[in-house]
């Protein structure tokens, strides 16, 4: 007994050592938060620190409401969200929201038989199937969009994020902008009160989501486009979504990019705006920015400093905004414009 | 038993009694256990002081439709205003009601202990009666390997290996064939959900529950069985009518820390249950929350809530699981003082 405890002293000592050896070095930065940027974050930071090795960025994927949460805390110096912030959570904790790069969300779906096909979804049908209105997948009402396609009758298993998420904001908000009654009912946000429907699952984060679809034949799940390549591998078949004017579009470099100028131009100064049901034929209706939440008042002077040189290096061309790192994780760089804004916010870090 | 009368031994040899009453290190020794003792009092209760002045606002925001409403929404971070009630403020649209929580942890706990109690009970007996003198050791050795796996771990476990079966096997195969049976009937789901968590649970309170079983019986002499099997019963008699009777505090003693560990379980269940907000279960496979799992995965989005209720809501749930354990446990002291009596037994 007393032999182990001696070495678990040890170890702990050894560990308290090796730990503020680290620190010594140089300043590390922690970034955390949604799980749709992370595979981004990995990439942009593996890179990063090639050429900056007296900066150690840590990454981790956990959900934007943790990133946001743990910004304003200042455990993170860098939450990641794929929602802006609030006005109400503005009003009490003022934070910079800088985009990084623009995303976009599929609708998967697990249908042996027809993962193959894209099937045409709307946000009033989905409405129907998350409020539990819509029970089978040979419903009237999800027939009537997809005619010469033979739809299962079997119960639909609506998967939604049980965490904090951006991507359940963005799924709410086409839900919400396209749906009265979705909008007078559980509304939008990364958390919302989801209908009472029996048999709907909660997964976590991306990862849970791309797992409990792909576990679950006949479920329906939302899922950052960073994860397409999983989705693909996991056999996962993903919808054509009915946008502003009618259309039905998949989910691509041209449908995001009309969308994303689309509103783009009605960017604010301090970026807040959702870019989700945009208006055009050729838009893709869920789409949205990256956000990093950061502290514009850093305790630190170092890591204020180092965190403005990341951030620039992110949305800078021949930085972060490369094709090489975007269509990895098939996100699409920021427009000009957005990246002149984003400069002057990173600008206000001290 | 062995390790603790060598570990007596070894302090007698070194510290005579004598010696301690001279250097008067008993008033010491005992001024020390009685504040140690004091601490672990006044630690639960500052704990729950503590806990309930902060979620005091939830508790008069929230008022008795805490337990009487299945409604959980944090509101709407992104509406405008605020709602009052009572004083206090909240997201618009806010609605803080625990009763899916608090009924899907009573009912996993409560199945857990009706998968559990019967399966510990069987494999402590024969822990100590049936199995071959030679294979306890090993037999011993796996229960308390058992016993110390982190409960994450049977998480992870459930997540990749059971969940799929259950969502792709088992419950198609119930819901098609044995759907006539209440509960069992239905949608298969997804295999998250109340078979998941309950087995998981199970898998996890079965070893602690057969090892404190077993060191009762073992405190037990032998001499009530072999009495029994003298006097011609089976042994099954011999176990069920002589050996559990005399060994039914120490049981239900057993069965409450169980029954405490299930209700309190976070991780594992988290990972299998799947989640459900707003809906009761409908069979064995809807997905269900427990308190502890719904703590863990709301609090990130509670934080987000700038009004705070959120947050103190969720410490509004600590403290009913608190309270909800609390009564468990009293009421089962009550039930095992009044069987005691009956028998005219001391407590």
């Amino acid at each position: 007994m007393r032999k182990t405890l001696a070495l678990a002293f040890a170890a702990l000592l050894a560990a308290g050592a090796l730990g503020s050896g680290k620190a010594m070095a140089g300043t590390s930065l922690l970034e955390t938060g949604s799980t749709l940027v992370y595979p981004l974050m990995n990439l942009w930071v593996a890179d990063y620190q090639k050429d900056h090795k007296d900066v150690q960025i840590t990454t981790q994927g956990t959900g934007s409401g943790t990133g946001i949460s743990q910004a304003i805390s200042g455990v993170a110096q860098i939450g990641a969200s794929d929602a802006y912030m609030a006005d109400s959570q503005m009003k009490s904790s003022p934070m910079l929201n800088i985009p990084l790069a623009i995303s976009a969300q599929q609708i998967n779906y697990n249908i042996p038989g027809l993962n193959n096909k894209h099937l045409h979804l709307s946000g009033p049908v989905l409405a129907g199937i998350y409020s539990g209105q819509i029970k089978y997948w040979d419903d009237k009402q999800i027939a009537e969009l997809n005619h010469g396609i033979k739809l299962p009758h079997h119960e639909i298993v609506p998967i939604h994020r049980a965490d904090g998420s951006g991507d359940t904001f963005i799924f709410s908000q086409y839900l919400s902008f396209s749906t009265p009654s979705w909008k007078n009912g559980p509304g939008y946000g990364t958390t919302i009160s989801w209908p009472s429907v029996g048999n709907a699952v909660g997964a976590n984060g991306n990862p849970g989501m791309v797992q409990t679809c792909r576990n679950t034949r006949y479920s329906i799940a939302y899922i950052g486009v960073s994860f397409l390549d999983e989705t693909n591998k996991a056999g996962l078949g993903y919808a054509a979504l009915k946008n502003r004017s009618g259309r039905f579009v998949l989910p691509n470099a041209s449908t995001i990019h009309a969308a994303a100028s689309a509103l783009g131009s009605k960017t604010p100064r301090d970026e807040r705006i959702s870019l989700v049901f945009a208006p055009g034929a050729e838009s893709y209706p869920i789409i949205n920015y990256e956000y990093a939440i950061v502290n514009p008042h850093q305790q630190d002077a170092g890591k204020a400093a180092d965190l403005k040189k990341f951030l620039m290096w992110a949305i800078a061309k021949d930085g972060g905004q490369q094709a090489r790192f975007l269509n990895a994780v098939h996100f699409l760089p920021l427009p000009e414009k957005i990246v002149q804004l984003s400069k002057e916010q990173i600008e206000k870090i001290k | 038993m062995a390790s603790m009368d060598i570990r007596v031994g070894d302090t007698a040899r070194a510290v005579s009694p004598a010696a301690l009453q001279r250097s008067g290190s008993q008033t010491i020794l005992a001024v020390l256990t009685g504040l140690a003792a004091l601490a672990s009092f006044a630690i639960i209760f500052l704990m729950l002081f503590f806990l309930i002045a902060y979620a005091y606002p939830a508790i008069r925001f929230n008022g008795i439709e805490f337990f009487t409403s299945g409604i959980w929404n944090i509101g709407n971070q992104y509406g405008s205003g605020t709602m009052t009630r009572n004083g206090f403020s909240a997201q618009p649209g806010a609605s803080f009601g625990a009763l899916v929580f608090i009924f899907g942890t009573l009912l996993t706990g409560a199945l857990t202990m009706v998968v559990a109690v019967p399966l510990s009970l069987m494999v402590a007996l024969s822990l100590v009666y049936t199995v071959p003198k030679r294979l306890r050791p090993i037999a011993n050795a796996l229960v308390e390997l058992m016993a110390g796996v982190p409960s994450v771990v049977y998480g992870l476990w459930g997540m990749v290996v059971l969940v799929p079966w259950i969502g792709e096997k088992l419950a198609p195969w119930v819901t098609a064939h044995l759907g006539f049976v209440p509960f069992l009937g239905g949608s298969a789901g997804s295999g998250n959900g109340l078979a998941a968590s309950v087995f998981i649970l199970s898998l996890m309170v079965i070893p602690i529950m057969v090892a404190t079983t077993r060191d009762v019986m073992l405190a037990q002499s032998n001499s009530l069985f072999e009495a029994s099997m003298a006097l011609g019963s089976t042994s099954w008699q011999a176990m069920t009518r002589a050996v559990l009777p005399s060994v039914r505090s120490g049981v239900v003693a057993s069965v409450l820390l169980a029954f405490g560990r299930a209700l309190g379980e976070t991780m594992a269940v988290l990972m299998v249950c799947g989640a459900a907000i707003n809906s009761y279960p409908e069979n064995i496979f809807s997905p269900v929350n427990t308190i502890a799992a719904v703590i863990v995965s709301q609090l990130e989005s509670a934080l987000t809530d700038a009004s705070g209720m959120a947050q103190r809501s969720l410490a509004e749930l600590a403290c009913a699981l608190f309270v909800i354990t609390l009564i468990i446990n009293v009421v089962a002291r009550g039930i095992m003082r009044g069987a005691d009596r009956r028998e005219g037994r001391a407590a």
